[in-house]
């Protein structure tokens, strides 16, 4: 451990010489300003945190600073010196590396070949492989980041992964690195791994900016975090000095309520069950594997897991939009494993889609097409095959307006519209029908706080209302805060149940599948 | 993160002002470059584009004989417009126009002279029996997408021949007239569409089913159910399915709608213009219809208009080879410079800047589903 991490690594850190700068950064896309007049700076070995709602600019700050976008007004200088950053070629010869969000590494490659891809060592015309390896073993010695160089990419783990991308970017020299929203797709125990590299990095002379919309995060890890709302910064704070309500402030805007006041916990019968239930992917592989479950009336069923551990087909195929290979089905005791997605929605059924992209929402349908989205064909929307676009929007302007979807123009194009605004849509329409059954998988994905609010005291306005709810989410203080009894699927598998005060070990333990091998010892 | 987020706003005029001409920035502007660049290929041959383009126009509005000769050459590219529209609107390419104007029309061919004569009665019976045989036709890639994968535009692509082989078979073998001159029989007159009259020439009636078509097109999209659910398929299949519409139906559907539409405009052409099928045919109906199709944005509409340009240009381009020295072909020339400008939004953005792609919004990437 250097001098630099103990106890008042803060005020060292801001002494610290500055790395980068961005002044007076401004970018329009026509008439909307992305970044209006953003500045920030970055000291050596620091970890800034860049905190904002979804489209509050932080992504296209970053993809300026990586050369993908040129800014329209502002200066970026690197140790001082005014530098123009074309693209991402100019930005990492400057020592600016980039972890995007979706990994950039091609499984079929290993370790080594993905590292050095694209600035290759070679041996006169050939590649020099021996070479690769050895870079790589080097540098993951150097930053105590353990992978093995030959191990494919296509069997790692999405941590490991991680990792690698890491490497990557230091193997160019970098010496500022951003990482976008680093933490979504990990468990606690790798989000603790990460951090931990994180901060090794920093010691080693490196400059982070950590971005996430994720308020807890930034304060045990970051140094200082800007918070940037609709395009400007808003503040910039000091990590070990803010809390959690007042990020939230920050960045919403207003006062927001982080956690929701919870009814008494009185379940009624079982509206929806599963029975040793198989499912398989897309792709074909077993996704879910025996799996039975009840939700009952007035409880919130919470299914935990990483991404990917068989919870988008487990939805899918309770919902009826996924065939099952395996199992039944039961709504209300009927079983209705044979119907369609259209059929068990007549029988009071309600499914939010994780991706209200492709799946909730059709995005160049107006809203008020959406809002029918499944009632088209039933009266008043339409009689003899012949659809009525008025009542259509009146309707949607009614729901709209209860749900508050912003702007409440039931003719506006559902894909203007930012993230939490089309999720309300769509709870608007899944919910108007008055559902004894609601499965939300991931409501407030790439949700703002403020909609995120929002949407969770729906939900638990729906679990008074005796509705049975099933929620499938990647956040486990979403499906902590919400759920009376939580279930965490592994491997398509349900490994374990326990309640919603359950500690992030023990919920990380199981969602990394070691509660199986104790189980099965 | 886009320019989207403005839209809504405005007033309600402006919103109306830019929702009817909004659509129309894009071509329109591409029509005009593509003219000056015809200009400039005019001069490099030699002659005075001045001269030509008033000659071109005069040949497709000039007179009503040219103008008939316009509404002639527009009417079965409205059909084959719609034959490429409707499917596009349900995320499907139909490049099948072709063998899908020939199956209607040999099928008009075959019943107008079944039925004899039983006069005007017969039109909407034979036409009907276009219709129907265009349908059958395009349902065939429709299931063969919806139910065995395979790609639509690879299927209506080779449908074409076998199409087009298969009404020339019959026309030669057992529809085939009697005497030297390859070809079926021809249809009795009082069982033909007749013609508008005035002075308009050989223009018939035909246009005005053409225009019929484009209505029960632009109701049967936006205000039907089944409407309702080609567009939702094609604009998100994902959400459709989610919301419980099923995406082979309406694959089948659809194409099946493009040849009807396609057929239906083979059998105007013989009750119109022929009166029965010769051997060889006319050609390249069909895939005109595509870029007429481009060219409209895929609206019912917008298939009009450009199903008048492309009209338009064949019928002046006659004239203006007549009076000036520009060949034929110079037309061909436009067209396909115009498409060219259409498809290449980038390219025109370049040229012309970006606030005209403001105006035209959004919608600019409807038409071309990018």
């Amino acid at each position: 451990m250097s001098e630099e991490s103990a106890g008042g690594g803060m005020t060292d850190v801001v002494n610290a010489p500055i790395v980068l700068e961005m002044r007076d950064v401004t970018k329009r896309f026509g008439l909307v300003t992305a970044n209006d007049d953003i500045s920030l700076v970055l000291h050596r070995g620091e970890i800034l945190g860049l905190l904002g709602e979804n489209g509050a600019g932080k992504s296209t700050l970053m993809k300026i600073l990586y050369g993908l976008y040129k800014p329209d007004e502002g200066e970026i200088f690197v140790d001082g010196e005014k530098v123009e950053i074309h693209d991402p070629k100019d930005a990492v010869a400057r020592g600016i590396g980039m972890v995007h969000q979706h990994f950039t590494l091609i499984p079929p490659l290993t370790v080594a070949e993905n590292i050095v891809l694209g600035a290759e060592p070679r041996k006169g015309l050939s590649l020099d492989m021996d070479e690769a390896v050895r870079a790589t073993e080097e540098l993951s010695e150097r930053y105590g980041l353990q992978v093995d160089p030959k191990a494919r990419v296509a069997d790692l783990s999405v941590g490991i992964r991680q990792r690698v991308e890491i490497l990557k970017a230091l193997y160019r020299d970098v010496r500022i690195l951003v990482l976008d929203e680093p933490t979504a797709v990990l468990t606690p125990q790798e989000t603790e791994d990460l951090f931990a590299v994180l901060k090794e990095l920093v010691e080693d002379g490196l400059s982070i900016i950590l971005i996430t919309h994720k308020l807890g995060e930034l304060i045990g890890v970051g140094d200082e975090i800007t918070i940037i709302r609709d395009g400007r910064v808003i503040d910039t704070v000091n990590a070990s000095k803010t809390n959690e309500r007042e990020l939230a402030r920050l960045m919403v805007g207003r006062d927001v309520l982080l956690s929701v006041e919870k009814g008494a916990y009185d379940p009624g019968e079982v509206r929806l069950a599963a029975e040793d239930l198989t499912v398989h992917s897309a792709t074909g592989e077993v996704a879910v594997r025996g799996v039975n479950l009840e939700v009952r009336a007035g409880e919130v069923l919470g299914i935990a897991g990483v991404d990917g551990n068989g919870q988008t087909e487990l939805a899918e195929a309770l919902a009826g939009t996924r065939h099952t290979e395996g199992g039944k089905v039961y709504l209300d005791g009927e079983d209705v494993t044979s119907l369609g997605a259209d059929a068990r929605q007549v029988r009071g059924l309600a499914y939010v889609p994780e991706d209200r992209a492709t799946k909730g929402l059709v995005q160049d349908f107006a809203l008020y097409e959406n809002n029918t989205l499944k009632t088209y064909y039933e009266r008043p929307f339409s009689r003899f095959g012949v659809i009525f676009p008025k009542v259509m929007r009146r309707r949607a302007a009614e729901s709209l307006r209860a749900y508050d979807v912003r702007p409440p123009d039931p003719g506006a194009r559902a894909g203007s519209l930012s993230g939490g605004n089309q999720q309300k849509a769509v709870l608007a329409r899944e919910l108007s029908g008055d559902p004894g059954v609601l499965i939300a998988a991931q409501p407030t994905r790439g949700v703002d706080v403020g909609a995120i609010e929002f949407i969770h005291r729906q939900i638990l306005e729906q679990r008074s209302e005796g509705k049975a709810i099933l929620l499938v989410s990647l956040e486990l203080e979403e499906v902590r805060s919400l759920s009376d009894r939580i279930l965490v699927l592994y491997a398509g598998r349900i490994v374990g149940e326990v309640g919603p005060d359950a500690t992030d070990e023990e919920l990380g333990l199981l969602m990394a599948g070691r509660g199986v091998e104790e189980k099965s010892a | 993160m886009s320019g989207s987020a403005t839209q809504g706003n405005g007033s309600a005029l402006g919103r109306i002002v830019s929702g009817i001409l909004g659509p129309l920035v894009f071509p329109v502007i591409a029509i005009l470059l593509s003219f000056i660049i015809g200009a400039v290929i005019v001069l490099a041959t030699g002659n005075n584009p001045i001269a030509a383009y008033v000659a071109l126009t005069e040949g497709a509005v000039g007179d009503p004989l040219a103008l008939g000769r316009t509404l002639l050459y527009t009417t079965p590219l409205i059909f084959t417009g719609l034959a490429v529209a409707v499917p596009f609107r349900a995320g499907l390419f139909n490049i099948g126009g072709e063998g899908q104007v020939y199956m209607g029309a040999i099928t008009a061919a075959w019943l107008g002279v079944l039925l004899g004569s039983l006069g005007p009665v017969e039109i909407p019976l034979v036409l009907a029996g276009s219709l129907l045989a265009g349908f059958l036709w395009g349902a065939i890639p429709g299931v063969l997408k919806a139910y065995f994968g395979a790609h639509e535009v690879i299927t209506t692509i080779m449908l074409n021949y076998v199409g087009i082989y298969l009404a020339y078979y019959l026309a030669n073998n057992p529809l085939r007239q009697k005497g030297p001159i390859p070809g079926t029989e021809s249809i009795d007159y009082a069982a033909r569409i007749p013609t508008i009259g005035g002075a308009l020439g050989r223009a018939n009636y035909g246009f005005f089913i053409a225009i019929l078509a484009a209505i029960v097109v632009y109701l049967l999209l936006w205000r039907t159910r089944r409407g309702f659910e080609l567009r939702a398929v094609g604009l998100s299949p994902g959400a459709a399915n989610y919301a419980g519409m099923r995406l082979g139906v309406n694959t089948v559907l659809a194409l099946a709608i493009g040849g009807s539409l396609a057929g239906l405009g083979g059998g105007v052409e013989i009750l119109g213009v022929y009166g029965n099928m010769d051997v060889p045919w006319v050609v390249n109906l069909g895939f005109n219809g595509i870029g007429v199709a481009l060219l409209g944005r895929n609206h019912p509409f917008g298939v009009v208009l450009g199903a008048l340009l492309f009209g338009g240009l064949s019928s002046g381009a006659q004239e203006m080879q007549f009076v000036t020295n520009v060949p034929l072909e110079l037309a061909d020339v436009l067209l396909a410079v115009i498409l060219l400008l259409v498809t290449a939004t980038k390219l025109v953005e370049l040229i012309v800047g970006k606030r005209a792609r403001a105006l035209a919004g959004a919608r600019l990437e409807e038409g071309l589903g990018s």
